[in-house]
């Protein structure tokens, strides 16, 4: 584990670093982009790939940080840097109130109301004209202030505020998930939950405090996205959006928040520089990505061993036709 | 008086063409314990068909209908041996989580952007199958709408006389009731399941092909049916295909209904609404019995 820790530090590295040391446009707003959806991908992981609850709805709740942030700084003048928190903020209680009803459901229904919820916030973007602008759109709402006016220096210190706050997201995420007795917990309810009760785990806390943290860090991304992109729509909400973080996630490895992460950049940036080969066929080879992976490598490249313990015995492969 | 029952008349004609989507997801379930995030591009499958050989091909419409049902058949044959299967395989005994969900979901992604790869995203228009208004006392309805119901109403009775009388209908039954047991009794269980997932797409391959003159035909068609269909199932019980016939008129009913009291364009937000609150109320839906979950 230790050299392909290393081979992660060294990836996410170089990714951090190359758009600083090669400041095109075009590398930074890939760069941009990319750490953005990897804030999405891990905390999508957090709560489903760590505690087990599985959300098709982050879509919605990165729409609904957008959104908020968008809207904040269009109609009333927010500053961007007060729309980050805003947005975050009413993400994860938005997020907290879905907490509620899911503590009585688990697995498929779980999925399928949260695929419900951000059907949902779609049908509101796109209805309720006054704050949402429907079918357009908020767009022109004002950047981050007190940065370079425009030109690469600008684009280079939003690339390099942005990696901060997600690299400050994403380790938050691995301290609580390692660190804390939070992240035990977690761990405990994805494994088994009616054990982890009979252990004293109070797990109606903690699957809120994951359903929480959880929708707020994805409504961050959210704000992220809409103060960098300038344009939020309905389309953000879709589930394409969400199957693409789950993508994402699949291919880096569920259940390990830095390995969505990692597979966001990679699967972000291989897909937009294969943008030439056509639009269309990066989600054709997403959607490949996920039937594969889910199938032959549900560890995601984060369980990758490069041949080395070939002779261990996993201990997942105890029982009959565990083979991959 | 006159409107609600022209809502009331294309709210069970929407209700019929739920029921054929929301039965096949519920067969499918109940048989394999999948569920079937990609039920709604076996649909826009349909409607390409249809819209191939009836407006590039000139072919009758007939044909174009069972073209595209045949073809949603035949490319859900291939999703059990090539995708379920080997990840039952690699499972062996532990539990799925959600792993089906995910590969479904996939599934979804990767058809529905080869159908905009393949055929482009423009809106096909497809011309009505028949035309003509039929006309009842003081309103009509279009026979397209008509043509839709009634073949949802056939295929879902001829369904039904084949799961309850024909041999492999009964072996599909066996199946669902108990995989083990009807294993041991020489039914081959990979067949049945290949078959069910067939069956099930099929039929929403020909609703698609139905619906082409009314929807049109996208890539992206089927994607909110399939989320509607989940609460369709949510709300007559998951797995219960009499519940999953009840759920399906009462929501195009309701659907169709509610534009009375609320603006239209708000009117798919009614299913997600009754899905939530069915969750939180009667998670076992209308005709499911209270289990342990």
């Amino acid at each position: 584990m230790t050299k392909l820790r290393l081979l992660a530090v060294g990836a996410a590295g170089v990714a951090l670093f190359l758009p600083v040391l090669l400041p095109h446009p075009f590398v930074l707003s890939i760069a941009t982009q990319a750490v953005i959806w990897a804030l999405l991908a891990a905390s999508w992981d957090l709560l489903s790939g760590y505690t087990g609850q599985v959300s098709f709805g982050h879509a919605g709740f990165f729409a609904l940080g957008a959104y908020t942030a968008a809207a904040a700084s269009k109609h009333l003048g927010l500053s961007p840097w007060l729309g980050l928190a805003l947005g975050a903020a009413v993400a994860a209680v938005v997020g907290l109130g879905t907490g509620f009803p899911a503590l009585r459901l688990r697995g498929h229904y779980l999925a399928l109301v949260t695929l419900a919820l951000a059907e949902l916030i779609r049908l509101t973007a796109q209805n309720w004209l006054a704050v949402t602008g429907g079918p357009f759109g908020i767009y022109d709402f004002g950047s981050f202030t007190g940065l370079p006016a425009t030109g690469i220096l600008r684009a280079q210190a939003v690339y390099l505020i942005v990696a901060a706050i997600v690299g400050a997201g994403v380790g938050a995420m691995l301290y609580v998930c390692r660190r804390t007795r939070a992240g035990r917990a977690f761990r405990a309810i994805r494994e088994d939950e009616v054990l982890a009760e009979s252990l004293g785990i109070n797990t109606t806390v903690y699957k809120l405090l994951a359903f929480g943290l959880s929708s707020g860090l994805a409504g961050l991304a959210g704000t992220l996205y809409a103060y960098y992109i300038q344009l939020v729509s309905p389309t953000v909400a879709t589930a394409a959006t969400t199957s693409l973080v789950i993508g994402m996630a699949v291919f880096g490895g569920l259940g390990t928040i830095w390995g969505p992460a990692l597979g966001a950049l990679l699967l972000y940036a291989i897909s937009e520089g294969l943008r030439f080969i056509g639009v269309v066929y990066n989600l054709v080879a997403v959607g490949l990505v996920i039937m594969v992976f889910v199938i032959f490598l549900p560890r995601g490249l984060a369980g990758l061993r490069f041949g080395r313990a070939k002779h261990v015995l996993r201990k997942d492969a105890t029982v009959t036709g565990a083979s991959g | 008086m006159q409107s609600l029952l022209e809502f009331l008349i294309q709210g069970i004609v929407l209700g019929g063409l739920y029921a054929l989507f929301a039965v096949g997801i519920t067969l499918i379930f109940g048989v394999l314990n999948v569920i079937n995030v990609a039920h709604g591009e076996f649909f826009a499958v349909g409607g390409y068909v249809l819209f191939a050989a009836v407006v590039l091909l000139h072919l009758p419409p007939v044909v174009g209908a069972v073209a595209g049902g045949a073809g949603a058949f035949l490319l859900g044959l291939c999703v059990y041996p090539l995708l379920i299967a080997p990840l039952q395989r690699r499972l062996g005994r532990r539990p799925a989580g959600s792993l089906y969900l995910v590969l479904t979901l996939g599934l979804s992604t990767f058809m529905q952007s080869s159908l905009l790869a393949i055929g482009g995203g423009d809106y096909r228009q497809v011309p009505p199958l028949v035309r003509g208004i039929l006309e009842i006392g003081f309103t009509g309805v279009s026979y397209q709408r008509v043509l839709v119901f009634a073949v949802a109403a056939l295929l879902l009775a001829a369904l039904f006389v084949f799961l309850r009388w024909h041999r492999q209908g009964l072996a599909v039954r066996a199946v669902a009731q108990n995989p083990e047991a009807a294993q041991a009794m020489g039914i081959d269980l990979g067949r049945i399941f290949s078959l069910t997932l067939a069956l099930g797409v099929g039929l929403a391959g020909i609703g698609g092909a139905l619906m082409a003159p009314l929807f049109n035909v996208y890539p992206a068609v089927g994607f909110p049916l399939t989320i509607k269909a989940f609460a369709i199932t949510i709300l007559g019980g998951m797995g219960n295909l009499v519940g999953a016939l009840l759920a399906s008129l009462i929501i195009g009913v309701a659907e169709s209904l509610v534009v009375i009291v609320v603006p239209s364009q708000w009117q798919n937000g009614v299913a997600f609404v009754v899905m939530i609150a069915v969750l939180l109320f009667r998670p076992q839906g209308l005709l499911g019995r209270a289990t342990a979950r």
